[in-house]
This record gives structure tokens, sequence and C-alpha cells, in this order.
């Protein structure tokens, strides 16, 4: 019987299931167990099941190409990704620490500014950042909190260390991903979940229906929750979809929304207009509000920055919370959780050169070909050199971009980040994978049990993001301690 | 209810509609051709006729054959009232509402749009067309039960109800308009022998033949078919049954308006139809008067509960970049 395992190398980087060629770390006994007995027949047939369900279910995304617009199905991978539920426990513990942290720092950018006061940072990495919005000055959000909805991007490196990669504080997308994974696994390994303490994940919208709500301006009575998509071309238009729909709450477009002279949000119904008390936006502060930033956006809702700074309507994440999602500011996050915390980073940040920093800058352009350098603005895995896999040529092309703007540009080492068993053909081999857990904060504070594990499907690749050919994985906690 | 989403699910569900009104007109026609001789005037161009489309077929086609009016009707995606065109904007619309519909709603127009996709190039056979067309009367009906059985009786149900509706009084209209060919003076003897042949196809394209036999209990005769078809107060797809349904949903959606008037203008037009002293002409007339006041009823639905958004390029572009 040919086995899946045929030829499984773990390479030189950490592998998330196994120890060696041949024997499974502890937590993913289980699952490799239960792959042994499954030949590559059946792994196939399940395969076919996964495929299957995502095209029923239309789990997509949109890839924006020359030719049009392709809806793609959702790449995934039905080997699951396994964390122990007591290494979890740390993380959570972090990723909450941090939030809070870089919540404490933007309510100070937009107030008094010590930690730029104090000499912390440079005032001037506030001010030249793009996502700083003079407009937000003086705003008091409920719970002193900003960034109400976080997507933290977490790498192991070969020492098994788990780092911080990058805080997504803008409109972090992925979530439903994660929700819909789970619900394939349990389509196509039902016997095996059964068997294995997996922390569940299912609650997620009613938790962010919750943090919604505790955000709502008047806290009398059931607010009226709106989720604020670009429309249906917008890449993540379906997750957008799901998570109203999970929710319960009003899916709209900008259309849908006008601001009346009392500085009130309302919808266009067909009971005429009906009040608006939290919108959780998924469109970029640029577009949000034509009377304020771009003038030309068509998506945004004229007048939405006048009714919430009157406080009359919720904004999730709150406009100018982006200020802090930007991978200059990210070096200074551990610096902010002892200032703002008192406490020490559980989590640690990868070392990160700042190009605006002429002793990093030097450094930087002497190492080009082993560093990973990014722009600090950008997402998606856009506009970024991986040195170790770039030819000469690319890398003194990059060179003249990182002069020409040496603000807009970070460095990185080249991490090993780990590999996780990934189905290929009909073989497991190595791949490299992310982790990117949510956080909700508003009254309370929540992470979700794990998050979604992207995966790069190319053999080497260590660009996970799925416009760029990646994948995902279901994410298990698993809680050995009943075994 | 946003407005919006009023809009989409009124248009979901009249595509939806006439999706399986398609596949079932197709349907009983190939059923109806293969036991009339050659010759009878009731070939395959008769499709295109109930549907209105004589000039789009000719801009592609030549000959109105069955090769090229299955293939026009059902797959030919240029065209956009073809079973597979109005399946995509019935999925383009359910996109767009799905948080207001059980889950279940859109995997079903999902599933029978990847269904459809899948098997486009099969329609061309006869064999391969049952099994399509039957699938997609099955995939309809799925839906159609899943929604009286999971969703909330409430608004957006009742914008369902419309569109539905309305979607369907048209056909029946349009069905009856073709019907309308078996009173002319001028057919000929072959026809009058297939009569009452050709009058149960009517009826099974509204899949009315066997309640037919059951409440008029007649022979199959023309001036009783219509009058069954038009008046019957039971019957789902009667003119009259639709009218019936529009008005209830009317009624329990709020800021009506004059909108339940006109639907009562509507139903006394139709009441006051007597099939048995009408003449070809004469029926050919009424229907065309009831085809331009149900537009009619459609641009008030529309004007009163839906807003005015149109997309173009600029607004596709900056979805793209808004995150």
């Amino acid at each position: 019987m040919p086995s899946i395992w045929e030829n499984y190398k773990t390479e030189n980087a950490y592998d998330e299931l196994m120890h060696s060629e041949f024997q499974p770390r502890a937590v993913s006994y289980n699952l490799c167990q239960y792959l042994n007995t499954l030949n590559k027949e059946d792994i196939d047939k399940r395969k076919t099941a996964a495929e299957l369900a995502i095209m029923e279910m239309g789990i997509t995304f949109t890839v924006y190409s020359d030719e049009g617009n392709i809806d793609r199905a959702w790449p995934f991978d039905i080997i699951p990704r396994i964390i122990d539920a007591k290494e979890w426990h740390i993380i959570e513990r972090g990723l909450k620490q941090r939030l809070s942290a870089l919540n404490y720092f933007i309510s100070d950018v937009y107030d008094k500014q010590s930690f730029i006061k104090e000499g912390l940072i440079p005032g001037d990495i506030i001010n030249s950042s793009k996502n700083f919005r003079k407009e937000c000055i003086g705003m008091k959000p409920r719970h002193n909190v900003w960034a109400n909805i976080c997507g933290t991007d977490l790498v192991r490196d070969r020492d098994g260390m788990m780092y911080v990669l990058e805080d997504n504080l803008r409109v972090p997308s992925g979530v439903s991903y994660m929700l819909e994974n789970r619900v394939i696994t349990k389509r196509v390994f039902p016997e095996l979940l059964q068997d294995i303490n997996i922390l569940p994940i299912d609650d997620y919208p009613t938790q962010l229906l919750e943090m919604l709500s505790s955000i709502a301006p008047n806290q009398n009575g059931r607010p009226q929750i709106a989720v604020l998509t670009p429309g249906i071309y917008n890449s993540a238009y379906f997750e957008h979809a799901y998570l109203a729909q999970q929710m319960g709450a009003q899916l709209v477009e900008g259309c849908d929304l006008m601001v009346d002279d009392d500085d009130c949000v309302y919808m266009r119904t067909i009971e005429g207009p009906e009040k608006v008390d939290v919108i959780y936006r998924r469109i970029d502060d640029d577009f949000l509000d034509p009377e304020v930033f771009r003038k030309d956006s068509v998506l945004g809702v004229p007048g939405l920055m006048r009714a919430w700074q009157a406080g009359n309507v919720a904004l999730a994440n709150a406009p100018g919370a982006g200020v802090a999602d930007d991978k200059v500011v990210y070096a200074y996050v551990p610096e902010m959780i002892r200032y703002y915390l008192n406490e020490e980073p559980i989590l640690p940040n990868v070392e990160t050169y700042l190009c605006s920093h002429s002793e990093h800058l030097d450094y930087v352009l002497a190492h080009l070909a082993e560093l990973v350098v990014k722009p600090a603005n950008e997402s998606g895995g856009y506009g970024m050199l991986v040195g170790p896999h770039s030819t000469a040529k690319e890398v003194e092309a990059f060179r003249k971009v990182i002069l020409k703007n040496p603000r807009n540009y970070i460095a990185q080492p080249t991490l090993a980040i780990s590999t996780s068993p990934t189905l290929c053909k009909d073989i497991l081999e190595p791949r490299h994978i992310d982790l990117r857990p949510f956080i909700l904060q508003g009254e309370k504070t929540f992470v979700t049990a794990g998050g979604l594990t992207r995966v790069a499907l190319k053999k080497g690749s260590l660009v996970v993001n799925s416009s760029q050919g990646g994948g995902s994985k279901d994410t298990w906690i698993i809680n050995r301690e009943n075994d | 209810m946003l407005s919006r989403s009023a809009e989409r699910l009124y248009w979901l569900a009249r595509y939806l509609e006439r999706t399986e009104n398609l596949a079932r007109l197709v349907s009983v026609h190939m059923n109806l051709l293969m036991d009339l001789p050659k010759g009878v005037e009731m070939g395959w161009q008769q499709l295109i006729h109930i549907n209105g489309c004589q000039e789009a077929f000719h801009e592609h086609y030549k000959l109105a054959q069955e090769r090229n009016v299955t293939r026009f009707l059902l797959t030919d995606p240029g065209h956009r009232n073809s079973l597979f065109s109005c399946l995509s904007l019935a999925r383009e619309n359910i996109r767009t509402t799905r948080e207001l519909l059980p889950d279940e709603a859109w995997e079903q127009v999902n599933e029978l749009y990847l269904y459809t996709k899948k098997h486009l190039d099969s329609v061309s056979s006869r064999r391969m067309r049952v099994l399509f067309l039957n699938e997609i009367l099955e995939g309809c009906q799925r839906f159609t039960g899943l929604l009286s059985g999971y969703m909330s009786h409430d608004h957006p149900y009742h914008f369902i109800l419309l569109g539905r509706n309305i979607e369907r009084a048209d056909m029946t209209s349009r069905i009856l308009d073709l019907s309308s060919l078996l009173l002319s003076e001028s057919r000929s003897d072959e026809m009058r022998q297939y009569e009452s042949l050709l009058w149960m196809n009517v009826l099974q394209s509204l899949n009315a033949l066997l309640m037919y036999r059951r409440h008029v209990r007649s022979r199959i005769k023309g001036d009783d078919v219509l009058n069954y078809l038009i008046l019957d107060s039971a019957l789902p797809r009667s003119i009259n049954c639709c009218l019936y349904e529009m008005a209830d949903a009317i009624g329990k959606l709020p800021n009506h308006d004059k909108l339940p008037e006109d639907v009562a203008d509507l139903k006394n037009f139709v009441q006051s139809i007597d099939t048995r002293q009408t003449t070809q002409l004469q029926l050919r007339n009424i229907l065309d008067q009831l085809q331009t006041k149900l537009a009619f009823l459609h641009e008030r639905i529309a004007n009163n509960w839906f807003s005015a958004h149109s997309v173009d390029d600029a607004v596709i572009q900056q979805e793209q970049k808004a995150h």
C-alpha cells in the first residue's frame, strides 16, 4: 500500500507536525496515526470531497487580472495544522497584551502624544504615516479602543519560537475562511474530529456581534449593526456577506447609507430611513467619506466622519486606527507594551531594521541579498523583496526603490518559517505556513482559538498570500490534558 | 430591509422563475413534437415566439430548428434571456443577498448554476437534454420548497413572492398568447385533428393538466382551458391566482402606497375576461393589454420600493482597491 508519507523530509525549518522524518510530535500523534490508516486513494477521495464542498458552498475569493475578475475557489489543504493548547494559551495572552498596548498607543497618538514627547518614538514617524488622520485628533471612541478587530500574523522560526510578523489593524480579512475551513474538515474527517479534543472556533460571529454591540453609542436596547462592504467586486466580498449573515446584521454598500442634517447615519429601507448605530466597515479610511478623505470615492458615505465625530455612530475599526498598522511603528510595539502596560512582551517581534534610520539603512543596503524588505504600508504581500529568492538584478532595482523613500521601507532577516505536511498531488510534502489569529477588543477582549493558517503551496516559497498562490489549512488547538 | 436588497430578491425570484419556466416549456414542447406528425404549424419556432425574442434569435441563427432553438433558449450565454443567463443572473442576485436567506438557499442556486455550467454541451443530445431539464426543474423546486420551509415569511420573503408571481403571470400570458393560434379560423385541418393534444400541451406547460381534469371534469376544449388558466382561483399558475398572491404580498409589505388599488384594477380586468365568446384576434388583444398592465405594475413596484443605483466601471475599480 503506497503511503502518503513516502519520502517525507522535514526541511531546514521547524515542522509543525513532525519531529523528524518518521516521528510525529506528541500533539500530532493521533492525526498521524489516523493518516497512516489511509492510502493514496482514500486521501484522494477526501480531497475531492473537500473541493466539491468548497465549490458548492461558494467559498471564493476574487483575483483581479487584466482579463477581468476571476472568482476562484478557495485553495484548501485538507491536512490540518496543529498547536498544543498549552502553547496556545500563552500566545493568546500575548496577543491580548499586544492589542491592548496598540490601542493605548493609538489613543495617545490622537490625544496627548506622551509616547512621542518622552522620545520613545520619533514624532515624524507618526506625522509622515499616511494612515495618521488629523481629523481624529481629540476623538474618544468607546472603551478607548480604536482597533476593535485585529488580525496578527505569526510565524515560527527555526528555533521553534513564535514571532509576530505584523499587526493588521485596518480591515484584516480571512476569518470567514478560518470558519469555513473547520466546516469542511468536519465533512471530510468526521471520524477523526470525534476522537480528538479540538477547541471549537464557531463562536466567532457571536463574539463579533457582542463586541460590536458593546461599542454602540447608545447602550439601551439592541443596536442596529451594519457591515459596510465596498461591494461584490471586492476580493473579500464573500467574507463581508458571510459575517453579516452569521451575525444577523445588515450588509450595506455606501449607496445604502446616508447622513442626515441631524448628523445621524440612516439606511435606505423599504420602510424609509432607518438609523444605524454601529458600522463594521470593510472599506479603507481613504474611501470612507468623500467629504473628508478621497473626494472621488463613490463607495463611501458623505458625512460619515461628521456622524462619527458627533458620537452618533460607532465605526469599527475607528478611522485613523491604521496609524499603528505601519511596519515602522511595528518595530516600537515591544516598547509600547513596557510603556503603557508596564509588562514585558509575551510575544517577540521579528528583528526589524528601519530604513529611515541611517545606521539601519547602511546595514540593510549592505545585506539586501539576505533580507526581506517590505513597504511600510502595503498589505497582501505586494511590493516586497525576498533577498535570498531574488536575482542580483532584482536586488539592485529594489535598492533604488528604497533609496527614493527610505521612510517607507523596513527590512527583516529572512526567517526559516515553519513547515507543515501538505498534500501535494498524492503525497505529503513540507510547505511553509504562517498563522493569522483574530483578536477582538471592545468592552472585553477575545482571541479566536487558533486562526487562519495560510500555506505557501509552491515548493520552497515563503509567500502565503492567497492573491499570490497561497492556500489555507484548518488550525487545531488541541487540549491534551484529557487524553 | 434595504431597498437594494428588496430589489435583488425580487429579481432573484423573477430570474429563477424564468429559469424554471424555460425548462418546463422546452421539456413539454419536446414531448409534444414527438407525438405530432411533421408539418403541423407547431414547430420549434413557436418557442422563440412565446419568449418574444425572434429578433435576437435571427441575429445569430438562421434556422429555427431543434438544435439552434434549444441552444439559444437554454445555453447561449450571449442571449440574455437564455436559461443559463437567467440562472447566472439569479446567482448574482442571491450572491448579494445571501445574508437574508437560509444558507442552503445560496448553496442550492450555486449548485444548480455549477451543474448547468458543466452540462452546457449536453443539451444538444435529446436524451441528455431530458436529464438536464429534469435536474433544473427539480433544483428550482427544491429552492422554492426550502424557502417555504426554512425562511421566515417576512419582508424579504414577500418580495420573493412578488417577483415569482409577476414572472409567472407574464409567462402564463405568453403561453396563452401562443395557444391563441389554436383558435385561428385559418388553422389547418391537420392542426384541428390534433387539437386536444395541443391543448393538453398548453396545460402541461403550466403543470395544470391533472388539476384541469380534476376541477373542470370535461373533455379538453379550448375555451375551457383558457378560462381555467386565466381565471381559476386555486391553480398556482393561473393568472388570477398569481394576482391574488401578489395582492397578498403587497398587502403585507410596508409603505405599499396605492399599489393594492393597482392590483385590484388588474384583477377586475382579468375577471371580466370571457373566453367563451372571444375570437383569436380579441384574445390576442386582451393578452397584449394584460402584458402591458403587468409591465406597468412592475414599474410601480420598482418606483415604490427599490432604489435607483447603477454600477459603472469606476465603482468597480474602487471596490477592488478599497482595502
